[in-house]
């Protein structure tokens, strides 16, 4: 389970690091992919095995795929490939690489020197979560259908009238 | 669920069902006119139901909402705030656009989200009220899709929003690591105890979040470009009630924290606020948009607002909570004046096209004068009593440079609103733009000189408003 | 699982977080941007799950959820808004689809 959560979050990491790279936007999205499923397996190493599932359906097999669509709406892939590569110069990066090995180095910091975070022993699985889901968290549920039901409305509105 | 805690739900309730009332209406029978009267009695009803819940408070209704007078009280301003801005939406969706309906679906959405935000004692409902607003926002901000400008502050406006809502969430996360609990009362008593280094940082990026929401400096680049793009009624909403809410939500939770651990958490919106009242100002001299210079106003009126907010105890909520009575009065009037003189196609916002306006409808350039004197803080107008119960508030809390800071800052501030006022007494040069505007919308004309009658009737007699907020609002800590 | 600290987890969520916030700076595409501003999120959802484990809470996974449906519903409206950008603009470059006054 150790190696699993180190493994996997090592490949986070290095996948979310290479999306920055990409100049292809299909490229990017499967680093992406494989950014969210890595995730996904921490969180089963974590012992949140509906969540692992939920990332993998959702998010990786949802949200990411309305990207791809996109792409292939737009037909990024050969226009972005000339034109993202004139912006990866050293000029362009080096601030942004500064700040973040700056925050990075900050919250790892803050982390270490907080002292006594043990994880609890046992996975919380489906059951406890869908507890939870109708006990406290109720209006938390109808407030998300209302969250999607304005993304809905609003998707539908911009949407609207074929693009010529 | 008792029946007790559904009562005391009642607005959000009404307001949800008023949401699925319209959609459904907008779906079987395509008419403009249908949808703005369901939209009216929806907010209508809403409103007469605050009493209702009234009766039930106060109310911890599971760990997400706590009901009470504040909550209800605010949530009216953002009803009221609703309303008003529906009425302009019809005028000026009117003269344009295609499919209208579903802007009054996202408009009651967004006050839905609005009401969760000022009633949310509980991370999870802080989150998704502040969401259900902006991603109604998003569209709201982009209605004009075949607009340019709409598109773009749209698009500016979601990437901000969620870049922030992540750093949001991070903050949230680092606390709940610390604390183990995600209601509000348990950051509060964490942050009591001594604080940790990372529920201090939690709260740093919580403040990011909300100072994006808030249009404080440094958060505040969106501003300008979002109040240029949208529609002109989405403006002047964005500009009350998304930043009124937040508002509201970040004086009940900030000011419980003691003043001890308050050090850094005060020289933090210290700084803010002197940036913004500053920034605001100054930025706003060199502008020749009309919609960009209010946009910079606001900027500034978020800052005083801090001033009061920082000056806390019952003097400070009271100021808050009347200044942001006036400062929903004044927003809604101004963006009002620019909507009516709007289209979709083409919307006012230059200089230019206010000039010589009290020649081609004087009752019109008459409003804009009150509301501009309300926001420079010139007697006899709203403005100028919630600027004196901040002063009160600050001299009670001893806040003298901050309210130095405050008094420079109007000072700049009348330069420009003065500006505005002297463009519209100045004849045009050309005989066609002398014209008498004739034909205004019905609905938003009579919203606008209710407001200015609002505007003028708290600035000469505050008292019942007092009456009102310190029966329901000033019983915080 | 009792082993992994919850440090590391929490750094993790912080090194991708991050990454997400460089990737936005560097990028000056849309599109790479949107993707980036769903990494954030997910890093955010990631150091909530961490937290819920350290605690044996089901509440931080209850937030992933919420955080998870927030993202569909912006990701939806973001990918409207790319394609009118597209089709007004005639491109996705942040500084070239600029019309109002920075």
């Amino acid at each position: 389970m150790i190696v699993a959560f180190y493994v996997a979050a090592g490949v986070a990491v290095l996948s979310t690091f290479l999306v920055i790279l990409q100049t292809n936007a299909i490229h990017a999205l499967l680093y992406t992919i494989l950014s969210l499923l890595s995730v996904a397996i921490v969180f089963f190493s974590l012992g949140a095995p509906l969540v692992a599932a939920l990332e993998v359906i959702v998010y990786a097999g949802a949200i990411m795929v309305l990207f791809v669509f996109v792409v292939m709406v737009l037909n990024l892939s050969p226009e972005t490939e000339g034109v993202d590569r004139a912006w990866l110069q050293p000029r362009t990066w080096t601030g942004p690489v500064i700040l973040t090995l700056i925050l990075i180095g900050e919250l790892v910091y803050i982390l270490m020197t907080r002292a006594g975070l043990t994880l609890e022993g046992a996975a919380i699985g489906p059951k406890q979560v869908s507890l939870a889901l109708y006990g406290p968290y109720l209006l938390g549920v109808e407030l998300a259908s209302i969250l999607l039901l304005a993304g809905l409305v609003g998707a539908y509105h911009l949407g609207r009238d074929a693009l010529d | 669920m008792t029946s007790a805690e559904i009562m005391s739900l009642l607005p959000l309730l009404v307001l949800a069902g008023a949401a699925v009332v319209v959609m459904l209406a907008a779906a079987f029978f395509r008419s403009h006119r249908l949808s703005l009267t369901l939209t009216l009695v929806g907010l209508v009803a809403a409103f007469a139901s605050l009493p209702l819940a009234f009766a039930y408070t106060p109310r911890q209704v599971t760990p997400m909402l706590l009901i009470d007078g504040y909550a209800l009280f605010y949530m009216g301003l953002l009803f009221a705030a609703s309303f008003v801005v529906a009425l302009l939406a019809y005028g000026y969706l009117e003269k344009g656009e295609a499919n209208p309906e579903e802007l009054y679906i996202l408009l009651l959405l967004s006050t839905v989200g609005g009401a969760v935000l000022v009633a949310s004692s509980h991370f999870a409902s802080f989150f998704l009220g502040l969401e259900t607003l902006s991603v109604s926002l998003y569209a709201m901000i982009a209605y004009n899709r075949t607009e340019r400008r709409a598109i773009e502050a749209g698009i500016k406006y979601l990437i901000l929003a969620g870049v922030t809502a992540a750093f949001l969430l991070f903050g949230m996360a680092l606390i709940y690591t610390d604390t183990g609990t995600l209601a509000f009362s348990g950051v509060v008593a964490a942050a009591a105890v001594r604080p940790s280094l990372m529920v201090m940082v939690g709260l740093g990026m919580l403040i990011v979040g909300v100072g994006f929401k808030l249009g404080v400096v440094p958060f505040h680049m969106w501003t300008p470009d979002v109040y240029q793009g949208a529609p002109a009624p989405v403006t002047g909403l964005v500009a009350s009630m998304s930043k009124g809410a937040m508002f509201a939500l970040v004086l009940r939770y900030f000011t419980p924290i003691p003043p001890l651990e308050r050090q850094g958490l005060f020289l933090v919106f210290t700084t803010i606020a002197v940036l913004s009242m500053v920034g605001g100002n100054v930025l706003a001299l060199i502008q020749d948009n009309v919609k960009r210079i209010l946009a910079y106003s606001s900027i500034a009126h978020l800052g005083y607002l801090l001033v009061a907010f920082l000056a806390s105890g019952p003097a400070g909520q009271l100021a808050v909570a009347f200044y942001l009575v006036a400062y929903f009065a004044t927003t809604l009037s101004a963006f009002g004046v620019v909507t009516i003189l709007s289209t979709p196609d083409h919307e006012a916002e230059r200089l230019e096209d206010y000039r010589g306006l009290f020649f081609r409808n004087p009752r019109l350039a008459v409003i804009f004068t009150i509301t501009l004197f309300s926001l420079a803080g010139i007697p006899p107008t709203a403005g100028l009593i919630g600027k004196i119960f901040i002063a009160a508030a600050g001299v009670q809390a001893s806040l003298w440079f901050l309210l130095i800071v405050l008094v420079l800052a109007s000072v700049i501030g009348v330069f420009y609103y003065m500006r505005i006022v002297i463009t519209m007494f100045r004849r045009p040069e050309t005989e066609a733009a002398q014209q008498a505007l004739t034909g205004l919308p019905r609905g938003a004309s009579v919203a606008l000189a209710a407001l200015s009658v609002i505007l003028v009737g708290l600035g000469v007699y505050p008292v019942p408003v007092m009456t009102i907020i310190e029966n329901m609002v000033a019983r915080l800590v | 699982m009792a082993e992994i600290p919850t440090q590391y987890g929490i750094i993790l969520a912080a090194i991708l977080f991050s990454l997400g916030i460089a990737g936005i700076l560097i990028r000056r595409n849309i599109f790479f941007i949107l993707i980036f501003v769903e990494v954030m999120l997910n890093a955010a959802g990631l150091a909530f799950v961490v937290a819920a484990a350290r605690w044996g809470q089901a509440d931080g996974q209850v937030m992933f959820i919420f955080i998870l449906a927030t993202a569909a519903a912006e990701v939806a409206i973001g990918l409207g808004l790319l394609l009118r950008l597209h089709h007004l603009f005639k491109t996705l470059n942040v500084d070239q689809a600029s019309d109002l006054r920075g």
